[in-house]
């Protein structure tokens, strides 16, 4: 701490890593800037943002279970599972207030968070494998719920449809909830003991269990979070749309991981922001908007986004081997 | 307190290895328990459809439906052995396909456009396996990416064509019957073979173990572990090359960019199934190989008894879950449960109990013993083992009486300490 007082106000914004993710981004927005002029307005930003909302949701989530060193790959599923049943039943009983199917999107979330962390966190399961298996399973009892059928815009209620779509002083709900989600999370991880916790599980097992940190109940805790939030995703996603089917959220949890990897989010667990993240997913919805503008590339979009996580997954492991061997230095030129 | 048993002289190590055959062990270890359930559900199918399990070439195109994703099957236990997990393969498949298609349609040689199309994997693979061995990277990301990077590849050379000109025998591999077992079958099991021996008597194989059971000592005894690591990818992405002639031969020779999604999942679930630990350095070929052979039987199967697709999914998760739960399930668990609600969680209750238990277990050997006992008269040995009983009613009733008290007090302390924190 001594040693980071002593530099400069420049080396220590140019060492930091949002720096790196910060002048990414700008210089993707000038590209942008110069090939597709058109993408510079109010209105596109914010249906841009809109759109991958449901990413910045997932993202939160998937980054509080990499936070304490796991994974998991079920998120699209149970976001799946959240939109139909809320799409079925709001179909069904079109009278029901709608804050019922937030309420209730936020429950199936929760219980499949739960499963996943009870299995993880309890019975010792590996993340990759248990998450794995849940998220057949949840993809399955999906199709079984929506009985194969699709739901319509038709068929949506303007007060559903609301908690995504409705503009509040300029701005769609969706984007308010992305806001709140975002502001919960910094607070949560930064100033609660239990986020804190959610920290020192991912940096080291050993030392936090003898410190008094009871692992499996703070495992538990993340993934429930993390199916909190997809459930969430789930039904803003529908409501965003106003279309259903059981196939939603295919392979959604591979961006919600790479949005993580972008901001800075450690694989290994323990190190990671928030706002890292929140960089990380302007980044990719920057990206993903950009490409299905230009003509003819909407086939890349795919190799292009795995091309960046590699990249950038390679340049966070060299700046925290540099920065290692820096402060090795550093501690050498003391003694 | 056995007694007679007891030397002075401490036991010296044995150190050799001992090998012997033992039937019990034999009967409940997890290759065996697989094979039970694969009985299992040709039983099932046998009974529940007699007509149709009967009839001609059913069960090979049971066994032929389940092929398509054995190579894969086998190049991922190598990469579970060393802990890492590669999810790309699907995507890898399609790309060697791929490979394989285009040089076809270019009219290049059938030998030669076959080779290339397991280059391609082995490239593939190669790529996964310097970024995660050499560059450092989590093998779960790497692999992710790259699924994404080689099926975008795909679908950037292919569009939304189809690619239909295949070498003519790549049906027959997937379809053909030999003397009425199926070709795909016997090539599995021959490769099977091969892995086994790889895995189980070469040097290269027996490193694998080690690196998977610890990297670092690994390193330390001389083991390049970064060069393993890229040669088992290069394995990996090779046995994708390989099964892509099996996954064309089942689609009927044509492939797309969007085809084989989700068979990198079913491929390490049948590991997972096959008893491979995910973190390393356990688990065999035989395991893999009868997993393969019950995830096609199952799948048909549940097929068959009119549950649906989905459902069927399903069931494989709950599977998957089920067999990684299994192993956890072993002494010290039942020990910990026991304590918590036979015990009461009091430690000394247990420790009496044990102690109990093994002295009542000695004696008894000794009244069979002296049953058998020819030397003694008939007298001598009713005493000795109304002596021996005697004792045992007398330990039993001792342990009982302990239990007792110490329970009591324990919740006389409990007790009193909720009356203390009551009164603050």
């Amino acid at each position: 701490m001594g040693a980071n007082k002593n530099k400069s106000m420049i080396s220590r914004i140019t060492e930091s890593r949002n720096f790196g993710l910060i002048l990414g981004l700008i210089v993707l927005l000038i590209i942008a800037a110069i090939i597709t002029p058109s993408m510079y307005s109010v209105n596109s930003i914010i249906n841009m943002l809109q759109n991958n909302a449901v990413y910045g949701l997932l993202a939160i989530g998937e980054m509080m279970v990499i936070l304490t060193g796991g994974i998991d790959i079920s998120i699209g599923a149970t976001l799946s599972l959240s939109g139909v049943v809320c799409c079925r039943l709001m179909a069904e009983n079109p009278d029901v207030p709608s804050i019922v199917w937030i309420l209730l999107a936020l429950v199936i979330g929760i219980i499949c968070g739960a499963f996943n962390g009870l299995i993880v966190g309890y019975f010792k399961m590996v993340p990759m494998i248990a998450t794995l298996g849940t998220m057949y399973a949840f993809r399955g009892f999906s199709f079984l719920f929506s009985g194969g059928e699709w739901w319509f815009p038709h068929q949506f209620t303007e007060g559903y449809q609301a908690f995504a779509t409705k503009k509040i002083i300029g701005l769609p709900s969706i984007l308010w909830i992305l806001i709140l989600v975002f502001i919960l999370a910094i607070i949560f991880l930064g100033y609660t003991r239990r986020g804190r916790r959610i920290y020192a599980i991912g940096t080291n097992k050993e030392s936090s269990q003898v410190a008094g940190i009871k692992e499996a109940r703070v495992t538990f805790l993340a993934m429930t979070i993390c199916g909190m939030m997809a459930g969430l995703a789930g039904m803003l996603y529908t409501a965003n749309y106003a279309t259903c089917s059981y196939s939603i959220g295919d392979s959604y949890e591979m961006t919600a991981i790479a949005i993580c990897i972008l901001g800075g989010v450690s694989i290994t667990g323990g190190k990671g922001k928030v706002d890292g993240v929140i960089i990380g997913f302007l980044m990719m919805a920057v990206i993903t908007y950009f490409i299905s503008l230009l003509p003819g590339l909407s086939v890349w979009s795919d190799a292009i986004q795995g091309a960046i996580i590699i990249a950038a997954v390679a340049l966070n492991i060299f700046t925290e081997r540099s920065a290692a061997k820096r402060a090795l230095k550093e501690r050498s030129a003391l003694i | 307190m056995s007694g007679e048993k007891n030397t002075n002289t401490a036991p010296v190590r044995d150190l050799t290895v001992k090998q012997g055959f033992n039937l019990g062990k034999f009967l409940v270890s997890w290759e065996m328990v697989l094979v039970y359930i694969l009985i299992l559900i040709n039983v099932v199918l046998m009974v529940s459809r007699p007509n149709l399990y009967f009839a001609g070439g059913t069960i090979q195109s049971i066994i032929q439906s389940g092929m398509d994703v054995c190579p894969l099957v086998l190049g991922m236990i190598l990469i579970l052995m060393l802990g890492d997990i590669d999810v790309s393969v699907a995507a890898n498949m399609i790309f060697a396909s791929m490979a394989t298609g285009l040089c076809c349609q270019a009219g290049v040689p059938v030998i030669l456009s076959v080779l290339i199309g397991i280059l391609a994997g082995a490239i593939c693979g190669a790529f996964n396996g310097f970024c995660v061995a050499y560059i450092g990277m989590p093998a779960v990301i790497v692999t992710i990416a790259t699924s994404m990077l080689f099926r975008g590849i795909v679908k950037i050379v292919l569009d939304v064509n189809v690619l239909k000109v295949f070498p003519s025998f790549y049906t027959s591999v997937a379809w053909l019957n030999i003397a009425g077992i199926p070709l795909a079958l016997i090539l599995f099991l021959i490769m099977g073979a091969i892995f086994i021996f790889i895995l189980q008597k070469s040097k290269f194989g027996r490193e694998l173990y080690i690196i998977g059971n610890n990297a670092t000592c690994a390193e330390y005894s001389g083991i390049d572990v970064k060069k393993t690591k890229l040669t088992v990818f290069i394995i990996m992405g090779a046995m994708c090359g390989v099964a892509s002639i099996f996954f064309v031969g089942r689609m009927g020779g044509s492939v797309s960019s969007t085809m084989g999604t989700g068979y990198e999942m079913t491929a390490i679930a049948i590991c997972v199934l096959g008893g491979v630990s995910t973190n390393g350095g356990k688990g065999k070929v035989y395991g893999p190989i009868i997993a393969t052979l019950i995830m096609a039987f199952l799948t048909y199967t549940l097929g068959l008894l009119g549950v649906d697709a989905n459902t069927r999914k399903i069931v494989t998760g709950f599977i998957l879950i089920i067999a990684v739960l299994i192993p956890n399930v072993n002494k010290q668990l039942l020990d910990s449960l026991k304590l918590k609600f036979v015990y009461k969680g009091n430690k000394n209750v247990e420790a009496l109990n044990v102690k109990t238990a093994k002295e009542v277990k000695a004696l008894k050997e000794t009244i069979a013993e002296t049953r058998k006992d020819g030397s003694l008269s008939e007298s001598d040995k009713n005493a000795k083992i109304k002596k021996c009983e005697d004792k045992i009613a007398s330990l039993q009733r001792e342990c009982k009486k302990q239990t007792e008290v110490w329970l009591s007090e324990q919740r006389d302390d409990q007790k009193k300490a909720k009356e203390r924190f009551a009164a603050k």
